[in-house]
């Protein structure tokens, strides 16, 4: 049943089977889970996981920690992403805003002291942030809510065949990883420490949005696992917008909430 | 993006909207006849009204006065109704007369609850009305940002439908993630963990609403 709605065209013959009922389910807005058992299963550790010390030290980290140390501690982390930011925009096709990135790297890294300072936003340089999981997205000849079977990475969270896929591109290209490896240096902890970091920082980031949908929803897996899908749809269709700006309004055509 | 890239499309923006209200002037002048209600009353203008109501009661009132308050705005604004169809997706067809009422009362309650605490951490929030794009179903799609004080805005869109008594909103989207179809996902999958019928989502929606 859910691989039904895989593809477009599946969800297109639905409708057309449906036939204009007024309720008619194009089931387009679920997404294909065939490993739910162990998704579920993965998904209540990570919640233990996070209950017990993720979230409090997120909250820690945005209650205490004062606001200027957080926007420093983003910055460098923002960063050391800059060059896999470059790198997808690349295979994105879009070589100038690669070119726009990788100048934001050399000038926070230098004139903003190895990237405490976003000094390159002040001066126009917009940041992006892209992985390889919207580069697939945005190649791939499919509809963006359709990234593979939704899976649930231990510690990471929601994710996908295609965004996992792309974490794993991300973290072999990462030349801040090839670096440390290369130099021979103590890349444990200097991993930990980012990783770690990156964690507090975007969990913290989170904890308004993520308590709301808990606390609103009956079944918080599915609730976060539709909420996820759309929000990585719609990053990768602002991506492919420049050349395609109508799939997105003909998908919402063919919805059922459109009636 | 480069500043003036940001500031072409800002300008495309306005100008979208103004080519919009301006055809649909010239479509008012023309041929009334002809004007669907949607023209003549502005999407935007709805939703420029809806933010500036719920920015009021927050500023104003506090615990159930503002959900109360809440709630009205989401009566006359909301198409609540339709909505809570969509939320059920397959399964309406299956609910009987009563527990579609009971359905849509809970979800009444669950919305205007979680709206009011979500405003609960109003700071000074501001909504700045974009691109208004009419599609060809009778929906209209309007942008907004949510600027907030510090940090990137918020990304916004509302899907405003006119279903006869004038535009009403039946979708919102934040950061591309739509309201209603987290719901439906949401509602579907209780349903199909607690035995494939309606009732024991209603009656947990009933409990919630309780509490």
């Amino acid at each position: 049943m859910h691989r039904l709605r895989r593809s477009v065209v599946a969800a297109v013959a639905a409708v057309a089977l449906a036939g204009g009922c007024s309720t008619g389910d194009t089931g387009a807005a679920e997404v294909w889970d065939p490993i739910e058992t162990p998704n579920r299963f993965i998904f209540s550790i990570n919640q233990a996981v996070d209950i017990i010390a993720l979230r409090p030290l997120a909250v820690i980290y945005r209650d205490w920690v004062p606001e200027p140390a957080q926007k420093s501690v983003r910055n460098v982390l923002d960063n050391l992403g800059e060059p896999v930011t470059a790198i997808n925009e690349v295979f994105q096709g879009d070589p100038n805003r690669a070119a726009t990135t990788m100048a934001r790297f050399l000038v926070n890294s230098t004139v903003g002291v190895a990237g405490l300072f976003d000094v390159a936003t002040r001066l126009g340089l917009e940041r992006t942030k892209e992985d390889a999981g919207k580069t697939i997205g945005v190649l791939a000849k499919v509809e963006p809510e359709n990234g593979g079977f939704y899976l649930v990475l231990p510690g990471i969270g929601p994710s996908n065949a295609r965004d996992a896929t792309g974490l794993m591109i991300d973290y072999l290209v990462d030349p801040f990883r090839i670096l440390t490896f290369n130099l021979a240096m103590d890349w444990t902890a200097y991993q930990a420490a980012r990783y770690g970091m990156n964690a507090i920082d975007y969990r913290s980031r989170t904890i308004f949005a993520l308590d709301d949908l808990e606390k609103n929803s009956v079944d918080y897996y599915a609730a976060l696992r539709s909420a996820y899908t759309q929000n990585r749809a719609d990053q990768i269709r602002l991506r492919r917008e420049k050349t395609d700006t109508k799939s997105e309004l003909e998908r919402r055509d063919n919805l059922a909430l459109v009636r | 993006m480069s500043l003036l890239a940001v500031r072409r499309v800002m300008s495309r923006r306005l100008l979208l909207r103004r080519a919009g209200l301006g055809l649909a002037a010239a479509a008012l002048v023309a041929s009334p006849a002809l004007v669907p209600p949607a023209w003549a009353a502005d999407p935007a203008n709805l939703i420029e009204s809806v933010a500036a109501q719920v920015i009021e009661i927050v500023k104003t009132k506090t615990g159930a006065d503002r959900e109360a308050a809440i709630r009205q705005v989401l009566r006359t604004n909301f198409d609540l109704p339709a909505m809570g169809r969509t939320a059920l997706g397959k399964h309406w067809n299956d609910a009987s007369e009563a527990q579609r009422t009971r359905f849509l009362a809970a979800v009444e309650t669950a919305e205007a609850r979680a709206y009011s605490e979500r405003f609960g951490q109003y700071a000074g929030q501001t909504l700045t009305v974009g691109k208004v794009m009419a599609r060809p179903n009778g929906v209209t799609v309007v942008d907004s940002r949510l600027n907030q004080t510090s940090g990137q805005p918020i990304k916004l869109e509302w899907e405003v439908r006119n279903g006869g008594q004038g535009p009403l909103v039946t979708d919102v989207k934040v950061e591309g993630v739509s309201m209603v179809m987290t719901r439906r996902s949401d509602f579907n999958s209780y349903i199909q963990n607690n035995g494939g019928t309606v009732e024991p989502l209603i009656k947990e929606l009933e409990a919630r609403a309780a509490r």
